[in-house]
């Protein structure tokens, strides 16, 4: 950040016109992500209590779409795995809490922590792998891990799952109920945009496109690619982590079948990639449409609504292959805004 | 010893079947680079045509497996050439989303027409065995392996010596090129979707033979050819051969001699070494491992 | 430039959908603010229920029978004009929604009841979905009857408005084992069990051992294979060295269609044959495994042969008659657990005089009634205390009440004994 802060009234001189615009670009998006949340929160003195539980599912999934968009949209790995750090970071959360009886705030700060060191150290081997096969690997240790916390029952209850104590003299953090989980969720979703905001337009988010579109031409030109991948896969672990220890909470039962389910990792995938891989808002745009899309068609086709969000997906996916905020960039700058011509563009 | 022998045994034979599952998805992955998440609802699809026929006109499933082949090629080829060829120039990973929407379809679909019943394709013989003392082979399953490794041969023999073959291969590795060459890729394309789709139809009258099925497995199939595919190597028809006999014996072995349920934890992690330390996979070629996306 | 209107336009974007999503969410509340039960004296014209089902996932088989239990206590209590509450004739009317087989959704689902003013919950199918459930109702002060969440686990927790109509898990295999000990000439001296790695699973198992340790059979101790295997080859390669006279199976259909399958194609052939929960007394079961399944026993809620009627289902026999005619298949206690639990909603409203959810809980508590699913009281900890479980054996393709004696509609087949 530092080293952008003085760029635009260098480059753009003394232009009234120019130093408005320069100022809109960098600061209008914080303002209207700001402006976003706090419509959110006034959304929450809107809706019942169960509606607010709805919308946080839906915060929690922009902050895991945007924790896959770090190491999958911006530095190109496409992580299969991801779910493991979801997993660990609840597990770590629901057995502090149930064996040593420590706070849930605490817990929570140690689950992310946790799951950001084991980012560290399963991305050293692993990135060296690329494409798919990194994928299958980061597979391989979600599925490895979830086997692990079945057969340690003394420990994790196994595949009965284990219970957070909310009630009684047992409960070392009183539950936050919908309406403390809303809000929970909420920043921890604002904070991965941010993040993600942050990473973007640093230094270090550069290197990183650099790594994504070709890692030999960027090594050669001076960036530690090595380094940027781990870190930025530590980051995502972390973000994903705290997810995944808040989620644990509120579910007060986790079981390891779901806590490290591959539809989980799947569905991150799809969030940012029909928002558009690799940008700031597209997880964002991704994660709200899907869930809410998805939701609607529970509520209003209980029978068929797989089948309809299957088909919405097809018909999305043919329209708008490049994902959302890349096809309105596109369109605005080419004033081209046909479907028809971005399907052209992309059919063998 | 003999259970040592017959964990063996087993686990060969389990192994033969999850290779002619994944031998379809490897196909796809290795041509076109595209991971196929409808994979899995292909292959109880094809059992379902497997079942569906034996029930209607009393077909044994071995001979059935070529209604579900050429019913899922069709299927196949017509989903390449009119959806996926839609998107083959987008960037990466909009193939993966495309058939993620595929698979919701075919599974909530099958779940309407033939409903969530468990169904299993009987025959007379499947759970029959033969042997000689503490070793038991059953027949169903030693022929679901024999097919898998006729299925494998053909395809190696084709893929390398037929003029389709050819331009799959062609097609696979340089599409520009292909094209000058006159190869017709929209079809070639369509073509190895088809073939893959019918070697999981074929795969799927098998699991239904063998064992039982519902709309809800394929999932787990899907899992199952992701993993073989990649542990196996791309670029190499045997490559789901050698995957799925290494899954099917480490998961024999493991469930013999680890207590609980360890031996899913060993085959995760048998995964994470070999492509830590050889990742283009046992028999894979290097230059797919390379490649990174089209 | 571009960036900069991207961004605009995105969060334009962003926002009418949150807009469109709360606009969505206050109308189907306002829509049906009337239609539920409330705390207002008057007696409504219905009784709204809410039912997260599993439809879809990997409990779609199990999710459908459940559904299959509630309808039939829909139609058969409309089609007597209604529950008598306070002199009124209260329709019922049984909401769905899908869960996919997740526990999570589930209870977010109860959440969203909650906001339709839906305060009394039929639970989904399996003990995980069933116990995140329940923490919701509590909290929220709804009211749950819990058809299919046998895990011991759930009434340990203190919960005060669950209440389930089935036998816990530890019944479920232990059940076997009695019967076995009562029942089998000559008495086989070792049982092998086999579980799945669920928690459900598990507690059945644990029951189930303890109970044959206690009847003085040679226990050899369980071997675990993960839940939904399709193959179990490992486990049972490992335990026929080991020659058990009997197999028990503590799993669900598709681990239970496996074991059987598998067993024959290894040539495990236990002289006292195969026991399992869950699965036998299932449709599927017979008909997936045609010869295989004879002889093969199991455990179930419910049978025909259950004692005891009602006002609206009449005898065991009558409520078998009636899914016959509706789904076309031979009853399966996951169809009569569900329609009981719902029963009990049903008769606990005519009881209390009113559908509101603090009135109808006190009356599910205090009751104590026969119906086709037997007696029916619950314990303070929510399980219903008059239930037990039979068990069956599948005898010429269909499955037949053995065991308790005084109920059995056929003698037990027991190897030895002849036929």
């Amino acid at each position: 950040m530092t080293t952008q802060s003085t760029a635009p009234g260098r480059v753009l001189g003394t232009n009234p016109a120019a130093l408005r615009t320069a100022f809109a670009r960098r600061w209008g998006p914080w303002l209207l992500g700001l402006l976003i949340v706090g419509g959110a929160f006034a959304l929450q003195s809107q809706i019942y209590v169960g509606q607010e539980r709805t919308v946080s599912t839906i915060f929690m999934f922009v902050a895991l779409a945007q924790a896959w968009n770090l190491i999958g949209g911006f530095a190109g790995y496409a992580c299969f795995g991801q779910v493991v750090f979801f997993g660990l970071g609840g597990y770590t959360t629901a057995v502090l809490m149930a064996h040593t009886h420590v706070g849930f705030w605490v817990s929570l700060v140690v689950s992310a922590l946790l799951a950001t060191a084991f980012g560290a150290l399963i991305g050293l081997p692993l990135l060296r792998l690329k494409g798919h096969y990194f994928a299958i690997a980061t597979l391989g240790v979600a599925e490895g891990m979830r086997e692990v916390v079945i057969n340690v029952p003394s420990l994790t209850g196994g595949g009965a799952g284990i219970t957070v104590p909310t009630v009684g003299n047992q409960a070392t953090t009183a539950y936050l109920g919908n309406n403390g989980f809303y809000v929970l969720f909420l920043l921890i979703a604002a904070g991965s945009v941010a993040i993600s905001g942050l990473v973007s337009r640093s230094k270090f988010g550069f290197a990183l496109r650099a790594v994504n579109q070709d890692e030999d031409a960027a090594g050669a030109v001076g960036v530690n690619t090595t380094r940027t991948k781990v870190l930025t896969f530590a980051l995502s672990g972390f973000v994903t982590g705290l997810v995944g220890a808040t989620y644990a909470f509120q579910q007060v039962t986790i079981f390891p079948e779901r806590l490290f389910d591959v539809n989980i990792t799947v569905l991150m995938v799809i969030m940012v990639v029909i928002g558009g891989s690799g940008t700031v808002l597209g997880p964002v745009l991704g994660a709200v449409g899907l869930q809410f899309v998805s939701e609607y068609l529970r509520q209003h086709y209980t029978n068929v609504h797989i089948f309809l969000l299957g088909l919405i997906i097809i018909v999305g996916v043919v329209l708008l292959p490049q994902g959302v905020v890349p096809y309105v960039r596109d369109a605005v700058r080419t004033r081209e805004f046909s479907l028809l011509a971005n399907v052209r563009r992309y059919r063998l | 010893m003999s259970s040592f022998l017959q964990a063996t045994l087993y686990g060969l034979l389990q192994g033969g079947l999850l290779a002619l599952i994944a031998a379809g998805f490897s196909l796809v992955w290795g041509v076109m680079n595209i991971v196929n998440l409808a994979h899995g609802s292909f292959v109880i699809l094809g059992a379902y045509v497997a079942w569906k026929l034996q029930s209607l006109t009393g077909v044994d499933p071995f001979l059935g497996m070529f209604a579900s082949a050429l019913a899922l090629f069709v299927l196949g080829y017509l989903v390449q050439r009119y959806v996926i060829n839609l998107v083959v120039n987008a960037p990466i990973f909009v193939t993966l989303l495309l058939t993620f929407g595929l698979d919701l379809l075919l599974v909530q679909g099958m779940n309407i027409v033939f409903s969530a019943d468990y169904r299993s394709i009987q025959t007379s013989y499947a759970s029959a065995n033969f042997g000689a003392g503490g070793v038991r082979l059953p027949y169903g399953r030693l022929f679901a392996f024999l097919v898998a490794v006729a299925v494998t041969l053909v395809l190696v023999a084709v893929v390398n010596r037929t003029r389709v073959g050819l331009s799959i291969t062609a097609t696979g590795m340089d599409r520009g090129a292909a094209r000058l060459m006159g190869i017709r890729a929209r079809h070639v394309y369509a073509l190895t979707f088809g073939i893959a789709a019918a070697l999981a139809g074929m795969a799927g009258a098998m699991v239904g033979t063998v064992g039982t099925f519902q709309p809800a497995d394929a999932a787990r199939y899907t899992l199952l050819s992701f993993v073989i595919a990649v542990l196996g190597g791309l670029g190499n028809m045997y490559g789901a051969m050698a995957g799925g006999l290494v899954i099917g014996l480490v998961e024999a072995w493991g469930g013999q001699y680890l207590p609980g349920t360890w031996v899913n934890a060993l085959a995760f992690l048998v995964l994470v070494l070999v492509l830590i330390f050889r990742p283009s996979g046992l028999v894979g070629k290097a230059y797919y491992a390379a490649r990174v996306e089209v | 430039m571009q960036t900069n209107r991207t961004a605009v336009l995105g969060i334009g974007a962003a926002l009418s959908l949150g807009l469109a999503l709360s606009g969505c969410g206050a109308k189907v509340a306002s829509s049906n603010a009337g239609s539920g039960s409330g705390g207002s004296a008057a007696v409504p014209d219905t009784l709204t229920v809410g039912a997260s089902m599993s439809l879809t996932g990997k409990l779609a088989r199990e999710g459908a029978l459940t559904k299959e239990g509630y309808s039939a206590c829909q139609d058969v209590v409309n089609a007597k004009g209604g529950i008598p509450v306070a002199g009124k004739k209260v329709k019922l009317n049984i909401q769905y929604q899908d869960d996919t087989s997740q526990p999570d959704t589930a209870a977010q689902l109860v959440d969203q009841f909650n906001d339709k003013g839906v305060k009394v919950i039929l639970s989904s199918y399996g003990s995980a979905s069933t116990e995140a459930q329940a923490a919701v109702v509590e909290r929220n002060g709804q009211l749950m009857l819990d058809s299919a969440g046998a895990d011991n686990k759930i009434f340990t927790k203190g919960y005060k408005r669950t209440f389930a109509v089935l036998s816990p898990a530890t019944e479920y295999a232990s059940s076997i084992i009695k019967a076995i000990g009562e029942l089998a000439k000559p008495r086989p001296k070792t049982i092998a069990f086999l579980s799945a790695d669920d928690g459900f699973s598990k507690t059945v198992t644990t029951g189930a051992v303890a109970e044959a340790k206690k009847e003085g059979f040679t226990v050899i101790p369980p071997e675990f294979f993960p839940n939904g295997a399709s193959d179990v080859s490992s486990s049972l390669t490992k335990i026929r060295s080991q020659h058990p006279d009997v197999i028990i199976g503590s799993v669900h259909l598709v681990e239970g269609i496996a074991i059987v399958k598998q067993a024959k194609e290894l040539g495990v052939t236990p002289s006292g044959g195969i026991g399992e929960t869950v699965a036998p007394p299932t449709p599927d079961f017979a008909k997936t495994l045609g010869p295989l399944a004879e002889g093969v026993l199991g455990s179930s809620q419910w049978t025909p042969q259950v004692k005891g009627q009602d006002a609206y289902f009449g005898t065991a026999q009558d409520y078998a008659n009636l899914i016959k005619s509706k789904f076309g298949h031979a009853p399966d206690y996951h169809d009569a657990e569900a329609s009981a639990a719902c029963l009990a909603i049903v008769l606990a409203a005519e009881k209390a005089g009113s559908t509101d959810v603090n009135k109808l809980r006190d009356a599910v508590a205090a009751l104590d009634t026969q119906s086709f699913f037997g007696r029916i009281k619950f314990d303070a900890s929510g399980q219903n205390i008059y239930k037990p479980m039979s068990v069956i054996q599948i005898q010429h393709g269909a499955s037949v009440d053995v065991w308790p004696a005084a109920d059995a509609a056929a003698k037990l087949v027991w190897p030895g004994t002849g036929k």
